[in-house]
């Protein structure tokens, strides 16, 4: 069943592409300009899912998931990233810091979703 | 000078006192800054108000969508499969276009890249002791190798570093290739 997902990304363009995408299949998105804003919402938010770029002022996508693996109620919640960045060390900073997985954008809606609906 | 008289003539005439080769070197590596960051805003504008009208057709499409799952079984008998089939096909092309989209804000960030390559070669040109140490070349171009993030930027580095002609190797992917790792999804 849809829930809530947090879209994080400094990019209005990429956020309103993912919002189309997700909206499209039933899910709800809360949309986050950066990682401290994303933070600021987890704190006092739950969300089913998290999908952050990497690359963002203020805090970046890695920072933000190892905050986010630091609270309680988002421990296990599923966290890809979804990044122009496909180099193997940020690759690897990104699941040592705790994410779910790793997309290299553009995304294809179609994949996007599908791959949601297999972690969620 | 008559106020109508040519900007760009009337900024040609250097003095020689003023003149410096890293003073124009910068000069110059500023207006090719300033110039993108121009087309930039400018597009911007535009591919914001593109993004707006694509947003309405959504809503639109999904508008659609629910009237015409709601609709009474007499009416939707005889319309039933082609209405599926457009907007099912709707649906595709606007996923295709949402793909496209994402070509325009990775183009942003990598155009980001270069304004700040500029400005960085620019502050290094101004001062000659750093321009005449190869060991500071080595630094400057260490930097920007660590800026560029994405597999394309990184293989035209490369490819510059070689020694291979710029035009060369800027050849992008033929049409309908995709970039690499574009799409690209690892489950951790």
């Amino acid at each position: 069943m849809p829930g809530v997902i947090l879209a994080v990304d400094d990019s209005a363009s990429m956020r309103q592409m993912v919002r189309f995408t997700l909206e499209s299949a039933g899910y709800k998105v809360v949309q986050a300009a950066d990682g401290v804003e994303a933070l600021e919402f987890a704190k006092q938010n739950p969300a089913d899912l998290v999908l952050t770029d990497v690359n963002m002022p203020r805090m970046d996508g890695i920072s933000l998931v190892r905050e986010l693996r630091a609270l309680d109620n988002y421990k296990f919640v599923p966290v890809l990233v979804l990044t122009t960045e496909s180099g193997n060390d940020t690759k690897q900073r990104g699941k040592e810091a705790g994410a779910t997985g790793w997309i290299v954008k553009p995304f294809n809606p179609e994949q996007l979703l599908a791959t949601i609906a297999r972690v969620l | 000078m008559a106020a109508s008289q040519d900007n760009s003539t009337a900024a040609l005439a250097l003095s020689e006192e003023a003149f410096s080769p890293e003073l124009q070197l910068a000069n110059l590596l500023g207006l090719c800054e300033a110039q993108m960051e121009s087309a930039l805003q400018e597009s911007d504008r535009a591919v914001d108000t593109l993004i707006k009208a694509f947003g309405g057709l959504v809503e639109v499409t999904r508008s659609l969508s629910t009237m015409a799952a709601n609709l009474p079984p007499e009416v939707k008998a005889g319309i039933a499969q082609d209405l599926d089939r457009q907007l099912a096909t709707m649906s595709q092309q606007m996923g295709t276009a949402v793909m496209a989209f994402q070509f325009y804000d990775k183009l942003t960030q990598r155009l980001g890249h270069v304004r700040y390559s500029l400005s960085t070669l620019a502050l290094f040109a101004c001062d000659r002791t750093q321009m005449n140490q190869p060991e500071q070349w080595t630094r400057l171009l260490n930097t920007m190798r660590r800026l560029y993030r994405t597999e394309e930027e990184r293989q035209v580095f490369s490819a510059i570093m070689d020694g291979v002609a710029s035009d060369s190797a800027a050849a992008t992917p033929s049409d309908g290739e995709s970039a690499p790792a574009a799409g690209e999804v690892e489950l951790f």
